[in-house]
C-alpha cells in the first residue's frame, strides 16, 4: 500500500500542478478556465456517448503507447508505431476486402491477424536493420513513417478507392470481418476486449516470465544481460517486433471496428499521443492504460471544449506537455 | 543545360535546412549530447517563425525568433541531461512532443482558424555583384537567399573552430573522453550548454527557412520529416561540418529529384516518388553507418563524481 501511494501520489501532484500552471494561462489568453476545465474532465463521464468515445480513444492510445514502452523495456526506443498502424491497417483492409464473403468465423480473425502480422514486419525491417547493420533504430522506425503515409495514400486512391468518398477512403471490408458489437447504441466494438487483453498479456509477460525478465534485464543492464547468456540483440529484435504486432493490432482494430474501411489519415494523432503517455508512464507497462485512459479523457474532453467554447483544442496540449515535465522532474526529486 | 542549372540552383536552396539542422546536431553532438528533438524543434521554429515575421512584417526578426525558441530547446536539453542527468532520448523525444504541440497551438492563438493562412513575403534573392554574371556558375552559386550563403559560410566557420583552434579541440575532447578533458581543466558542463543553446538556435533557423522561403505560410507538419533526415545526414557526415555540407548536397539532391518527378508527371505512381527520399536515407545509412565516425560519448552523461564511466 505503501508503495503505491508513493507510485500515484507524484503523479497526483504532477497532475494538479499541470492544470493550475496551464490554467494560469489559458486564463491569460482571455478564456474562461473555469467552464473549460470542468469539459476537459467531465465530458467523458457526463454522458454515456463522451464515455464511449474516451474508450474508443483509450483502444489505439494503449496499444500504441505499448508498442513504444515494450521495446523501451529493452532499452530500445520505437517512433515507428505511426507507420506500423498504418501498415496493419492498410493489410487488414486489403484481407477484409479481398476475402468480403468469408463468414464472420473465419474473416474477423484473419482480419486481425493480418494487421497484426503486417505491423510486426515494419517492426522487423528496422529491427533487421539494427540487428544486421548496428543503425539506429530511433532514425529508421521514424523514417519508416514516412513511407507508410505515401504507402497509405496508394491504397487510399487505388483501385479499391471509394469514389463517392471526398477524402481517401477504401471501399468497405465485408460484413465478416467487422467487429462485434458490445454497446449497439452509441457504437462500442469489442476492441476493447483485445485492447485490455493485450495490455494485461504484456504486464504479466515482463513481469512474471522468463522472457520477459531477459527483456527487463536487457534494457536495465545490456552488457550484464549478455555476461548472464542473454542474446541482447536478439532481444532487441524481438521487443521491435512485438511492438510491431501492438501497434498492428491498433490499425486492424481502427478497420474492423471504428472505420471498417480504410482512411487516410486514421493513424490521427496517435502517435505522438502514445510516446507521451509512455514516457508519462516512466515506461511502466502496468501504468501505461491508466495514463492511456486519463489522455483520451483530456482529448475528449478538448474537443467538446472547441465545439461548445470555441477554445482551440490544442490548449489541452499545454497540460499534457506539463504533466510530462513535472513527471519527469518529480523523477530528479525521488533521486535526491 | 538550362534544365541541370535550374536544378542544380533548386539543390543548394534546398540543402539549407538540411545543413543548418544538421550542423546544430553535430555542435551538440561533438560534446556529447545526442539531440533528437530536431524536428519538434523545427517545426516550432517554422511555426513562430512565421507567426513573428507575419506580425512584425519583417522575416529577419521572425528568424531571430525562430532561433531565440530553438536555443531555448537546447537549454532545457543541456539542463535536464548535463545538470539533472536525466536520459538523453527521453528528455529529446519529450522537447519533440512540445515542439510540434506548441507549432500547431500557436497559430491558432495569434491568428485563429482561417480557411485561407495569411502570407509573408519569401526571402529575396541576393544577386552578388560580378560574381553572379559567370556563365552557369553564377546563378547556380552567386543568385541565393542570404541564408544559402550563411548555411556555407557557417560550415566554413564551424570546421575552422573545431579542427584548427585550440578552443575547438577542447570541445572535441568533451565529446570523446569528458573524463580526461575534465582532468586538463576544460569545463565540459559549459561546452555542453553552449553548443546544446548554438545548436538548437540552428535548428529552429532550419525550421524557419521552410515557411520563408518555400511557402510563406505555416501548414502543420512541414517539415515532412526534414528534422529526422538531419540526423541520418550528421551520422552520413561523420559528426564533421564539411561532410555534412557535402552530404546535404545528396539529401537535397534527392529531395530536389523526387519532386521534380512529380512536376513532369512520371510514369509511376506519386506515391512511389514520396518514398524516396526516406528510402534512399535508410540505404545510404546501411552503406555509410559502419564507417561513420562518431563522437565516442555521444549521448551520454558525464558525472564528474562517479568513478567510472
Amino acid at each position: 500500500m505503501k508503495t503505491l501511494g508513493r507510485t500515484i501520489l507524484p503523479y497526483l501532484i504532477a497532475i494538479a500542478a499541470s492544470f493550475a500552471a496551464a490554467g494560469i494561462f489559458i486564463a491569460a489568453m482571455g478564456f474562461d478556465v473555469g467552464r473549460a476545465y470542468q469539459t476537459i474532465l467531465l465530458t467523458s463521464f457526463r454522458t454515456p456517448n463522451g464515455f464511449i468515445q474516451t474508450l474508443l480513444k483509450f483502444i489505439p492510445l494503449t496499444l500504441q503507447a505499448l508498442a513504444f514502452t515494450v521495446p523501451l523495456t529493452a532499452g530500445k526506443f520505437n517512433i515507428g508505431g505511426e507507420g506500423q498502424m498504418i501498415v496493419g491497417g492498410i493489410a487488414a483492409a486489403a484481407v477484409g476486402i479481398t476475402f468480403s464473403d468469408l463468414p464472420p468465423v473465419i474473416l474477423l480473425p484473419l482480419v486481425i491477424l493480418a494487421g497484426v502480422i503486417a505491423g510486426a514486419f515494419w517492426g522487423l525491417v528496422p529491427a533487421w536493420l539494427l540487428y544486421r547493420f548496428g543503425l539506429n533504430e530511433i532514425l529508421t522506425t521514424v523514417l519508416l513513417n514516412f513511407v507508410s503515409f505515401a504507402l497509405i495514400d496508394l491504397v487510399a486512391t487505388g483501385p479499391w478507392r471509394d469514389t463517392t468518398a471526398g477524402h481517401p477512403t477504401t471501399i468497405p471490408i465485408g460484413q465478416g470481418g467487422w467487429l462485434p458489437m458490445l454497446v449497439s447504441n452509441p457504437p462500442l466494438h469489442s476492441g476493447i476486449i483485445l485492447a485490455v487483453l493485450v495490455a494485461a498479456g504484456i504486464y504479466v509477460y515482463t513481469s512474471r516470465t522468463t522472457g520477459g525478465y531477459e527483456l527487463v534485464a536487457t534494457g536495465a543492464n545490456p552488457r550484464a544481460a549478455e555476461v548472464f547468456g542473454i542474446n541482447v540483440k536478439r532481444m532487441f529484435v524481438f521487443s521491435l517486433v512485438l511492438a510491431g504486432a501492438l501497434a498492428g493490432l491498433a490499425g486492424s482494430i481502427e478497420v474492423a471496428g471504428v472505420h471498417r474501411r480504410l482512411i487516410e489519415g486514421m493513424q490521427s494523432n496517435f502517435l505522438v499521443l502514445g510516446l507521451i503517455i509512455g514516457l508519462i508512464a516512466r515506461g511502466n507497462n502496468l501504468a501505461v492504460p491508466f495514463v492511456a485512459f486519463f489522455i483520451a479523457v483530456l482529448e475528449v474532453g478538448a474537443s467538446a471544449m472547441q465545439r461548445t467554447l470555441m477554445i482551440p483544442v490544442e490548449m489541452v496540449f499545454i497540460v499534457e506537455a506539463l504533466v510530462l515535465l513535472f513527471v519527469l522532474l518529480s523523477d530528479v526529486v525521488r533521486r535526491r | 543545360m538550362e534544365t541541370l542549372v535550374t536544378f542544380l540552383r533548386l539543390v543548394l536552396l534546398s540543402m539549407v535546412p538540411f545543413v543548418l539542422a544538421s550542423q546544430g546536431t553535430m555542435l551538440g553532438g561533438r560534446t556529447g549530447i545526442f539531440n533528437v528533438a530536431q524536428e519538434g524543434i523545427m517545426l516550432l521554429g517554422a511555426s513562430l517563425g512565421f507567426l513573428v515575421s507575419y506580425q512584425v512584417g519583417n522575416n529577419f526578426v521572425g528568424m531571430l525568433a525562430a532561433m531565440a525558441a530553438g536555443a531555448l530547446f537546447g537549454l532545457l536539453l543541456a539542463y535536464f541531461t548535463t545538470t539533472l542527468k536525466m536520459n538523453q532520448f527521453v528528455i529529446g523525444l519529450s522537447l519533440f512532443f512540445i515542439g510540434v504541440g506548441l507549432s500547431t497551438l500557436l497559430p491558432k492563438l495569434v491568428i485563429g482558424i482561417t480557411l485561407s493562412p495569411p502570407l509573408i513575403p519569401t526571402l529575396p534573392e541576393v544577386s552578388i555583384p560580378v560574381l553572379s554574371q559567370i556563365p552557369l556558375l553564377g546563378p547556380i552559386l552567386f543568385r541565393q537567399n542570404g541564408l544559402v550563403y550563411f548555411s556555407i559560410f557557417l560550415s566554413l566557420v564551424l570546421w575552422y573552430f573545431l579542427y584548427r583552434t585550440q578552443r575547438g579541440l577542447e570541445l572535441r575532447a568533451v565529446g570523446e573522453n569528458p573524463m580526461a578533458a575534465d582532468s586538463l581543466g576544460i569545463n565540459t558542463v559549459r561546452a555542453r550548454y553552449w553548443t546544446a543553446i548554438a545548436g538548437g538556435a540552428l535548428i529552429g533557423l532550419a525550421g524557419a527557412y521552410l515557411p520563408m522561403v518555400y511557402t510563406g505560410t505555416f501548414t502543420e507538419a512541414m517539415t515532412r520529416g526534414r528534422g529526422w533526415l538531419a540526423i541520418a545526414l550528421t551520422f552520413f557526415g561523420g559528426w564533421s561540418p564539411l561532410t555534412i555540407l557535402t552530404g546535404s548536397l545528396f539529401f537535397a539532391g534527392v529531395e530536389v529529384l523526387a519532386f521534380r518527378a512529380q512536376v513532369i508527371g512520371l510514369a509511376v505512381p506519386y506515391q512511389y516518388l514520396l518514398m524516396v527520399p526516406y528510402l534512399a536515407t535508410i540505404l545510404i545509412m546501411i552503406l555509410t553507418f559502419r564507417k561513420a565516425r562518431v563522437p565516442a560519448f555521444l549521448g551520454q552523461n558525464y558525472d564528474r563524481e562517479k568513478r567510472n564511466l
